[in-house]
């Protein structure tokens, strides 16, 4: 799809070009990490920090239609983008004052009470500050109307990686007709099998055992359709994704995952900076080095830092800071440098950069398996919870199996995990030896790390939930006053309750907290997710009910 | 979990729901104490917090407008006497009629909310469209709305009753889940919990969807159904919309929070009871999504953040239970509110607190008593306006 004339749109008034097959955020992210957004409610400056369609960062309104992730698009001509919430313009945004004038934050749940005779005022100035855009246009709407496409079949695939490209492919093998879906908008196909591109399955509610097909899968495909999936069995491919990390400024424009940072380069792309530091000691921090090498300048490991990646990083000229801490990111509106502390009695130092590339934690796509009621074990290597499955893949759910690494399996036998679920399906008796998976016992490395950050004293904004603007204070206060399991942490603080569903948030502040109540992490609780998995459109679950029956599970 | 403190206490609440927690307060606050409370969930795991914050005073029955006015002077009050801003913010209620048989029964509520001394209003199409901006054309005939009706966030409600509680006395036991009572004499003598029984002289059975199983543990037959009901929130977006929307054919209802997200729901039929757990369903979400883009055609183009459900705990007549259950002495119900307690907890639990004390009651028996249940001729009243 390189081929074909630049598709020209508009962004806040300026003219901008995207290539075919290009999205907004890309074409937006050509020499730096733009500026997109205020947050909501300190109109903090953000920028696009997951790249995945995951986060608050990268939110537009395009042509009329309000929440629109930049990430997620694909222009076409004559498309006007636009930026709200924030005044005069989001780069010079004069509410950012907020930020300046309430350094320990606005307390929602006990300000603003008195005098009583103020309370419409300042319900009116609060709600108006509330939401990134003004209410969608009805040519925005309209333009979404398209029926629900209806697909019944044998096996659907979810996730088109590595592991659901071997499930499917297997399948085929077998004789079967599986259809995958991926969230990518540019996945490789698999011969034999159906594929369904930039299509996010939100809501897989738990299978009925008297039906038949017993699995019934809610989906949307990007921009606005949606798709209903009835199937016999399922298999999640899901895979992973990259943690945040908590540190003052940590949601500063410049700060992304390594899934940003890799999906805003390739495709003959350069990276959106030239001297980043990438956080973290594992593989995933050595692809980030491997891919993006000439742009980076240091590597800085919670940990120690493993010989692959020492080899990978001097054989660049990259330096390397193991057993380090981050501090703050600081800078004006974008990250300028980072605040670091060698770990132990270590000095602290400054690195000056232009962007952090968050690398040192990957964590499984769960919200599938919450939904269809498998059941779920805690994982400490990684401080995640996974689905419970034998060793073929069968989750607590029959007919419903989890490969790959969104079930713990290491990358190195994610293609044996799919063959051995596909292999079950179809009738076989897969090899039932142990495959290697992220540990379940012992000690995350994160927490050893966060238990010793919280001793030093805090510096800058430390961002506990970028959706919801949470201060990590917020969530020490929540703990002092004797609230206690992420559940009602979650609910006292608004901590994981805005656009991410608290895929960022929630597992950070699960370690956290199990530090502050002094218990395990599962003890803290249990994190659930609610569908749909992303924010899927009004007009298209409207239109399923000409295929809607009133029966439920 | 933190299991109870003692092993004696006067009165133990079950249910740390907002109405268990008021009931606490009002308790404890009278110093009827030693007071425990227990709940088998987190705080705000029940309806008292999955539910859309609505709070009105339009109902087809005196009584209950009497209780939500007096609960609405309570919502207004709460930030000055509990310290939590719950952004009771009275934006109205707005009950939608298709036809004129709809707009016929609102005019009968509208009167008798009047007549109660309630500013409500008729409203031609034009004046329901100069308050939902956007709305469809010919989408309705008319409506009523009641401007002092509005709505808050439930869970600094909870907090704050909560901390309330506790500061005057109250014990709330969080993890413990009560199985059922012990009886001696033909009274209440205690409280069988997963934590070994405690001795009270009175339990309250405020356990909201759960009151029907609690009630029928301590061997007490009642006609609680527990009902599933879904409800949604959407992606924020700037303030446009100031009341909470009712339509009357199907219950759709939904408001717009201090935060932005529309929050609303409609009720799709499940089966009764507990047992299954809370999820969300594609019909809801389907028909909840319909119901709004035919209303609010342009609301099309934004997006459904999350889905949750919780348990109404309903009642044959709509009205809610409060009082000693004739049959066990000690054995107080504060529970049968429907899809409704919250609005009716402040002024509800202070009656429920009365019966607790064996102080008189100034409720209709007819209509609010358990006995009502038990006697061979049920009353013919009902409260009727089971919507939003
Ligand atoms: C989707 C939805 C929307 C709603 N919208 C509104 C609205 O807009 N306005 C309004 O006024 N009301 C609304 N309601 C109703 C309102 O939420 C409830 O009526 C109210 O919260 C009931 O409070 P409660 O304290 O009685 O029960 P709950 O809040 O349900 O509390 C009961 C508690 O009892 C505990 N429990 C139960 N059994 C036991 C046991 N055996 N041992 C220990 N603990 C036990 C449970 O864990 C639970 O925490 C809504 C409800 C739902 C589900
Ligand atoms: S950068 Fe687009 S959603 Fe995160």
């Amino acid at each position: 799809m390189t081929e074909g004339s630049p598709r020209r749109f508009e962004y806040d008034g300026s003219p901008g070009a995207a290539q075919p097959g290009e999205t907004l955020l890309t074409a937006l992210a050509r020499e730096r990490l733009p500026i997109l957004q205020r947050s909501v409610r300190y109109h903090r400056p953000r920028g696009p920090f997951c790249g995945i369609g995951q986060c608050t960062g990268c939110l537009v309104r395009v042509n009329g239609r309000p929440n629109v992730r930049a990430c997620r698009y694909v222009p076409k001509d004559g498309d006007r983008a636009t930026s709200e919430h924030a005044w005069p313009s989001v780069r010079f945004d004069a509410l950012g004052l907020l930020d300046v004038v309430f350094p320990n934050g606005v307390d929602n749940l006990h300000g603003l009470r008195r005098p009583a005779f103020f309370t419409g005022f300042y319900q009116r100035v609060v709600r108006g500050l509330a939401g990134y855009h003004e209410p969608p246009s009805d040519a925005a709407a309209a333009a979404l109307k398209a029926p629900v496409e209806e697909r019944n079949v044998e096996v659907l695939v979810i996730g088109a990686g590595a592991s659901g490209r071997s499930a499917a492919a297997r399948l085929v093998a077998r004789g079967l007709r599986p259809l995958l879906l991926d969230r990518g908008l540019a996945p490789q196909p698999v011969p034999g099998a159906d594929l369904l591109a930039g299509t996010t399955v939100t809501f897989l509610p738990p299978a009925s055992p008297g039906r038949d097909p017993p699995f019934d899968a809610l989906a949307f495909t990007e921009p606005g359709r949606g798709v209903r999936v009835r199937a016999r069995s399922v298999i999640i491919a899901t895979g992973s994704y990259d943690a945040t990390l908590l540190f003052g400024g940590n949601d500063r424009p410049g700060i992304v995952t390594a899934d940003g940072a890799l999906t805003l380069t390739g495709r003959g792309r350069l990276p959106p900076f030239r001297r980043a530091v990438v956080v973290g000691g594992g593989e995933r921090a050595r692809e980030v080095v491997e891919r993006l090498g000439p742009h980076i300048q240091a590597v800085v490991a919670p940990g120690e830092i493993p010989p692959e990646l020492v080899r990978a990083a001097s054989d660049r000229g990259i330096r390397l800071y193991p057993r380090s801490m981050i501090l703050s990111a600081n800078g004006r509106r974008r990250v300028r440098s980072l605040e670091l502390k060698a770990r132990g009695s270590g000095p602290r130092f400054s690195l000056p950069c232009d962007a952090v590339v968050l690398a040192h934690r990957r964590l499984p796509n769960g919200p599938l398996f919450f939904q269809a009621g498998a059941k779920m074990v805690w994982r400490s290597g990684t401080g995640a919870y996974y689905p419970d499955v034998s060793e073929d893949g069968a989750t607590s759910v029959p007919g419903l199996y989890a490969v790959g690494s969104a079930a713990g399996v290491l990358p190195s036998s994610s293609t044996e995990s799919a063959a051995r679920a596909a292999d079950r399906i179809v009738g076989g008796t897969p090899d039932p030896r142990p495959l290697p998976r992220v540990s379940d016992s012992g000690r995350n490395e994160l927490e050893g790390y966060y238990r010793e950050l919280l001793r030093v004293p805090r510096s800058g904004r430390w961002i506990a939930c970028a959706c919801e603007d949470v201060l990590f204070e917020e969530v020490v206060t929540a703990n002092a006053s004797g609230y206690r399991g992420i559940e009602v942490v979650k609910r006292y603080t608004g901590l994981g309750t805005g656009l991410c569903q608290g895929r960022y948030c929630l597992p950070d502040a699960l370690l956290v907290l199990s530090l502050l109540e002094g218990r395990s992490a599962p003890e803290v609780g249990y994190i659930t997710q609610r569908p749909p998995t992303v924010p899927m459109p009004i007009a298209a679950l409207a239109a399923l009910s000409g295929s809607l029956t009133m029966e439920t599970p | 979990m933190t299991p109870p403190s003692r092993t004696s206490y006067r009165t133990v609440v079950v249910g740390a729901g907002i109405v268990g927690l008021f009931t606490a307060h009002h308790l404890a606050r009278s110093g009827a104490g030693p007071i425990l409370v227990v709940d088998r969930g987190f705080l705000s795991s029940g309806a008292s917090g999955r539910n859309g914050g609505g709070v009105r005073q339009q109902w087809e029955n005196r009584a209950t407008i009497r209780l939500a006015r007096e609960s609405v002077e309570a919502y207004r009050r709460f930030g000055r006497e509990f310290g939590f801003n719950i952004w009771f913010r009275q934006g109205g209620y707005l009950f939608l009629a298709e036809n004129a048989r709809e707009l016929d029964r609102l005019r009968t509520v509208h009167d008798l909310v009047r007549s109660e001394g309630l500013a409500s209003e008729v409203l031609d199409p034009g004046g329901v469209a100069a308050l939902v901006d956007g709305i469809a054309p010919e989408a309705v005939v008319g409506g009523t709305y009641l401007r002092t009706d509005g709505t808050l966030y439930p869970f600094p409600a909870v907090w704050g009753v909560y901390e309330a509680a506790r500061s005057v006395g109250a014990e709330v036991a969080l993890g413990v889940d009560a199985k059922g009572v012990s009886v001696r004499d033909g009274r209440v003598a205690g409280v069988v919990t997963s934590e070994g029984t405690v001795t009270a002289a009175s339990v309250v059975n405020a356990a909201g969807g759960w009151s029907g199983d609690f009630s029928r543990a301590a061997g007490l037959s009642v006609p609680n159904v527990a009902t599933r009901h879904e409800i949604l929130a959407t992606e924020p977006l700037k303030p446009f919309l100031n009341p909470m929307v009712v339509r009357t054919s199907d219950g759709l209802y939904f408001s717009q929070t201090m935060r932005g997200e529309i929050v609303g729901g409609l009720t799709v039929p499940h089966p009764t009871g507990t047992q299954g757990g809370a999820p969300s369903s594609i019909a809801f979400l389907g028909a909840m999504a319909r119901a709004l883009a035919g209303l609010i055609p342009r609301l099309g183009a934004l997006g459904v953040l999350r889905a949750w459900s919780g348990f109404y705990d309903d009642t044959p007549d709509g009205f809610p239970v409060v009082g000693e259950d004739p049959r066990l002495p000690g054995f107080v119900h504060a529970n049968g509110f429907g899809g409704h307690g919250f609005m009716l907890a402040p002024a509800a639990s202070r009656r429920v607190a009365r019966a607790v004390l064996g102080e008189g009651v100034d409720l209709d028996p007819q209509l609010f008593s358990p006995a009502r249940f038990t006697t061979p001729a049920p009353a013919s009243a009902i409260e009727g306006l089971q919507l939003g």
